[in-house]
Order: C-alpha cells, then structure tokens, then sequence
C-alpha cells in the first residue's frame, strides 16, 4: 500500500494514497517522512524561499535514505513569472538565484545531475475568447497553446479558423496518428486541438481570473544537461538516466519555466515533441522524460477531465490522476529513490519514487506539503 | 440616492461609487456597472464550495463577479474581490442569464452557484439568472456575506434556495479590525430572517488570537435558531493582507470546539487537506453517515453516502439534507 502523509503545519494525517482512507502506517520510512514533512513547512509558490524548500528537503532526505536516485522539480521561477511582475533585472536575479539553487544542492549533494529546462516563458500578449462557443473548449490556465475543442458547431469552426490568434485547427486523428495512439488511447481525445500563437492563451468559462503576466513560450526544444550521453530527443532522457545509474548517483533536476536562452549550464537541445506537438509543462511532458515514451494521451489536453471526478475515482490526494502511470523510472529501479518538487502534488505520480516530498498547493493557494512512501522495503 | 442593497446604504449621486464600485445611479435608479460580467463560470463539487448538507454528491457550475463590499484582512480572492471592477473586465466573460444557464446544462451540471465575491454587488444579474434557473428547473445557491438590507435579503430568497452564510465574528473590535464593517448585527438579522425559508449553512473562518474567544458564542446563536443548522468553522488560510500570518493550530482551535459539538448536529472543521471532521455524523447515534474527503481549499469531495432515503442506517433518524444524493455523472436536475 502507499502512504500519503498530509502535513497541514503542526498537524499530520496518514492515508491510502489509492483509497484516500485513514491508515495506520509507521516504521522506520514513515517516520523519517514525517520528520522531514515537519521540519520543513512549504513557504508557497511564489515565495523567494519556495526553490530553497526544494533543495533543503532533498538534501534532509538524502541524508537520512541515502538514495541513488534523485528527481527535483523547482517552479518557484514558473509561478512568479506567470504572475508576478518583475523588471527585466528583478527576472534575471529570480533566474539567476535558480541556478544558485541548483548548483547549491550538487555541490552538497554530491550527486551527478542531468539537469532539464521544461521550455521558457514569453509576455502573454492577448486573450483567445473560447468562451462564447457553441461546443466546448477545454484548456488548463497552465496551459498556453492548446486547447481541446468538443461538439463544435460549423459556425465555431468559422470563427476559430479566421481568429488572428489560432495558428490551426488540428483534427484528433491528425494527433492520434502523430502519436500512433491506440483505440483505448484515442477515447479520451476531444474531437479538436486548438494551437494557439505564441503568447496568447484561451479564455475559456472556467479559466482563473487571475491575470497571467508570462505564458509557456513556443518551446520545439527544450535544454538538458548531462555529463556523458549524446541525446536528440525527450524521449532520449530516459536511457541516459539509465547507463548514470550504472555508475553514479544521478539527480534527475527539471526547472520549470526555464528554456535555452535562459538555461546558464552547458546543454544539448532536445527535440521537446514531435512533429508540430510540443509539450507545454505538465505531466505529458514529465511522464515522457520519465518512461522515455511519448505520453500525450494519458490525461489528453482538453480532455473532459470534469467527468473522471466521481465518488469512484482513486487517488483523491493525487488531482486528475486515476492511478499510478505505468512504467516510470523510479518503479523500475531496485535502488533506493526519492522525489522532491514544488509544482503540484504529482511528483509521486510521474516518477515513481520510493519516497516524494511536495508541495501540496492549489491554484496558489498552499495548504501544506504531502509526503508519499510507495515502498518501505529498501531500509 | 442611497444604494439600498447593502448595510453600507451608500450615496451613489454624481457619478460617485460606493464600497464596492458596483453600482451606479443613473436617472432611473441603481443601476449596475457590469451586468452580465463573469469572472468564471467552473465546475466544483458542492462539497468543495462548501454546501455538506445540499445536493451531496452534485455538479455545480460555480460563478461569480467582481466587487466586495467586505474588506476582509485574510481575503482569499483578492484577485478578485478587492481588485477594482473596472480593471478586471478584459478580462471577465460574458453570458446573459440565458446563456449562463446554458452553460450549466452543456456542463453537466446539476445546479449553479455564485461563489466567488458576494452576490449582493450584483443582484440585479442574479435576479435574472434566479429567473432563469429556475424556468429550467436548476436550484441556484450561493455563498454570501448576508450584509445586506433586509429589502435586499428577500431579493436573495427569490433568487437563491440555498445559502451559505459567512459568520466572520461578533464582536464590533472583530468586526472593524478584520472585516471593515462597524457591526456583524445586519448578518446576524440575515441569517435568522433566511432560515425561516431557506436551507443555509454558515461558515465562520477562525483567526487564532482575533475570533476563536467567539466559538462558544457563534455556536450559542446558531443553536438559537435551529441546531442542526450545519456550521462550518475553517482554519484560516492566510492571504491578502494576512499573508505572513500564521496559520493557527489545529489541534487548538478543534479543542475549541468542544461546547459547539454539544449544542449543534453539525460541526465541520476544514479548510485544511486531510481534515479529520468533514463526515456528517449521525446526531442521533453518531454514526457515520456521509463521509468526504478533505482536500484543503476548494477541493472537498463526497466518499461515501450511506443515508439513501435520508434516514440513518443504524437508528433511522432524519439526516437533515437538501434535495438528494447526486451521481456526479448523473445528467438529472432537482429542482
């Protein structure tokens, strides 16, 4: 069983992570998550502090597991650039102290990192109004250049076809067969992907209100830095994970919001997609580093993720997911692994790690942080 | 000309705007800026919003404005409420009554909701939509602050059928110093005048050190018009002006708590992820008769429903719950 353990500050609740039913866990494992869940209270997304939180709860973590394998996820930059003004200095001090961030953590650490930058943020630059359709249009305010297009009627069509802001309506078959997806794969897809121009973003009925400052750029490719190991796509990431761990300790690093022009290591580009498909920051894009297999179709975008939130779905602590995904790295590893991230409560999900440490925060809104132990055995 | 729909009764003439800039006088009257103007139209689980003892289980389309006329130290939609309207309309979306209903139905949902801000800035919009709503047959709720003037609390009961209501604190010191408003008397007088003839909820958001002196007296004024009134009480999520503020201690405020869950049916205690008192028990025999998730701020969810008919399953007592239990799903309406 895998145990989610909610830290709410100064209050700590253990459950099933698959039930969301109370549980009795303890041992050893458990403990020391709690422990570590303890002493280290999520500042928030957008605090200055919220990537220190990052590297200070990986490095209590090593400390105490001694794991070979390492996943981080700082988005403190992704968050504050979505929302936040900033000068052009006040950006590059915020980008700058990511990279000190980093740096820190390896020099601690003593890890081998491959370090990957999810692709840069652009000024959001206008509105595309979905909202006034005939059909449905579905996109995640995370999301920048699709959105999912369900029963449109001729007239959408017309309208989203002349609109100056969409660059085309792509088909759903067009992307199945991009992806060579399968007839399960396919069931969720809406029957149209819109792509939006760089630096326009969907207002859709349920988009936040909040007003984005920065969207995700047009990121075709994306920076990853390794010491050893030629890659030329995402998918590549994967194997190159796999032969450092025949000889290193090796820390899967992701920063989110961060690409070429902003990325202050040496690094390969990396075909971030493929075809005209990008991925945009998300789990598409972390189980596809993950797994080293494309993986669009497993929460499609613009899919009518509402209608998966019945009172049967599992994983209650775990947002949109319905279960573990399969064939992530961690879960294949013998060796001991931990995950630690600040984007959102699925580090436990798309990495599999023995031990995840987030943040358990909601469109901004922190709540606290969530450990979650998926193997108690390696101790 | 004096507004009449709030307790602020503010002076409107000359162009000039009130508290919650929603309003203008024109020369037929009061009349709203921004009619129409939405600052989301989603879909949440009711038990999210939070409504525990109305539609369990349903979808709603869940919407709201812009404008408050509270000016909450602790506000969680600042972004929203204590942004100017004005500024925030590019942003906003636009859907008459008719099409805002429509909107329910192509979502699936099952009733609306507003939500965001406080209904009474835009009252004169949601009396249509009431209207319209209720032509189609869907429940419309909302969350409100209840400072209204009591001519504009029987606007709320031909719109809403179901309420709930913020109980921020009793006291005038609390009042002024968190709240803005001189006195929580106009709230109180809502809360007794919409029970009579709506179902209502009530939410009081606990501030460590500023309103958990005032638990026992909140609870003593719900028990005083009906006890099995469910109330709400919500660790406080620090934002807005309160942002560095701690966030008070669980164990401590439900040790306060102690009194109310005496003298009350229904004492929820959430607002933080992995809540242990989210289940609606008995209060008969304290078994447990619908349980939840809790899943912090917004995302509270039903797990399991066991009082089908209403009834508890161990001793057939009454479950006090408006409308039945909802499968998500389920593309049925009540009415």
């Amino acid at each position: 069983m895998s145990i989610a353990i909610i830290d709410a500050r100064e209050w700590q609740n253990i459950f099933d992570l698959r039930t969301g039913a109370k549980a009795e866990a303890d041992g050893p494992v458990v403990k020391m998550v709690r422990g570590v869940l303890g002493a280290h209270p999520y500042p928030g997304d957008t605090d200055p502090g919220s990537n220190k939180w990052v590297s200070d709860v990986a490095l209590d973590l090593i400390e105490q597991y001694h794991p070979q394998l390492v996943f981080l996820a700082y988005a403190g930059q992704y968050f504050t650039s979505r929302y936040t003004p900033m000068t052009g200095e006040e950006r590059a001090k915020m980008l700058a102290a990511v990279s000190s961030e980093v740096n820190r953590f390896i020099a601690e650490s003593g890890f081998t990192p491959i370090i990957i930058g999810t692709g840069t943020m652009t000024d959001f630059v206008d509105f595309i109004d979905v909202s006034r359709l005939d059909g449905l249009a579905l996109s995640t305010h995370w999301s920048a250049r699709y959105a999912g297009l369900h029963n449109p009627s001729v007239s959408d069509l017309i309208f989203l076809e002349k609109h100056p802001n969409i660059e085309r309506i792509v088909d759903k078959n067009e992307l199945l067969s991009l992806f060579n997806a399968s007839p399960d794969e396919a069931l969720r897809v809406p029957e149209h992907l819109l792509l939006a121009k760089e630096g326009c973003a969907y207002k859709t009925s349920s988009g936040t209100p909040r007003k984005a400052l920065m969207v995700p750029a047009g990121s075709f490719h994306i920076p990853v830095s390794c010491a050893a190991g030629s890659l030329n796509e995402i998918t590549d990431i994967r194997g190159i994970v796999d032969e450092g761990l025949k000889k290193d300790k090796v820390a899967v690093i992701i920063l989110e919001g961060i690409g070429m022009e902003d990325f202050p290591w040496p690094y390969s580009s990396c075909i971030n997609g493929r075809g005209w498909y990008y991925y945009e920051p998300g789990e598409a894009q972390y189980l596809t580093i993950m797994t080293g297999q494309h993986r669009v179709f497993d929460y499609p975008t613009g899919y009518k993720y509402f209608e998966e939130d019945q009172e049967s779905k599992e994983y209650p602590f775990s947002g949109y997911f319905t279960s573990l995904p399969e064939g992530t790295l961690a879960s294949k590893f013998s060796g001991r692994s931990i995950a630690v991230g600040n984007k959102s409560m699925f580090m436990h999900m798309v990495t599999g790690a023995d031990l995840s440490v987030e943040c358990f925060a909601r469109n901004l809104y922190n709540q606290g942080t969530m450990g979650v132990v998926h193997r108690q055995n390696k101790v | 000309m004096r507004c009449n729909y709030c307790e602020w009764r503010c002076e409107l003439g000359n162009g000039r705007l009130g508290v919650c800039k929603m309003y203008v006088e024109d020369d037929n009257g009061i009349k709203e800026r921004f009619p129409n103007k939405w600052c989301t139209c989603g879909i949440s689980r009711i038990e999210s919003i939070p409504f525990y003892h109305a539609y369990p289980g349903s979808r709603s389309l869940t919407v709201g404005t812009s404008g408050c006329n509270f000016n909450c130290k602790y506000c969680s939609n600042g972004f929203i409420a204590k942004e100017d309207p004005e500024l925030l309309q590019e942003r906003m979306l636009e859907y008459s009554p008719k099409e805002l209903v429509g909107m329910a139905k192509k979502l699936g949902c099952h009733n609306i909701v507003f939500n965001v801000n406080e209904p009474t800035v835009s009252l004169p919009t949601m009396i249509e939509v009431g209207k319209e709503a209720k032509a189609q047959g869907i429940p419309v709720g909302c969350l409100t602050n209840g400072y209204t003037t009591e001519e504009a609390t029987e606007l709320l009961c031909s719109v809403f059928s179901f309420f709930n209501i913020g109980l921020k604190g009793l006291s005038d010191r609390f009042n002024k110093n968190y709240i803005g408003i001189p006195s929580a008397e106009p709230v109180l007088r809502t809360i007794k005048r919409l029970a009579k003839t709506a179902h209502i909820e009530i939410v009081t958001p606990v501030i460590q050190s500023a309103n958990d002196d005032e638990l026992d007296a909140i609870s003593d004024f719900i028990a005083g018009i009906d006890s099995e009134i469910p109330w709400h009480v919500f660790r406080l999520l620090p934002e807005h002006d309160m942002k560095e503020a701690e966030y008070p201690n669980i164990e401590v405020i439900n040790n306060a708590l102690k009194i109310a869950r005496t003298e009350l049916a229904h004492v929820y205690f959430h607002n933080f992820v992995g809540s242990d008192w989210v289940n609606t028990l008995c209060p008969g025999c304290k078994s447990v008769v619908i349980e939840r998730f809790s899943l912090g701020c917004g995302g509270d969810k039903l797990h399991r429903f066991l009082c089908h008919d209403k009834y508890c399953p161990e001793c057939r007592r009454e479950i006090r719950l408006l409308g039945k239990k909802t499968e998500w799903n389920s593309m049925e309406v009540q009415s």
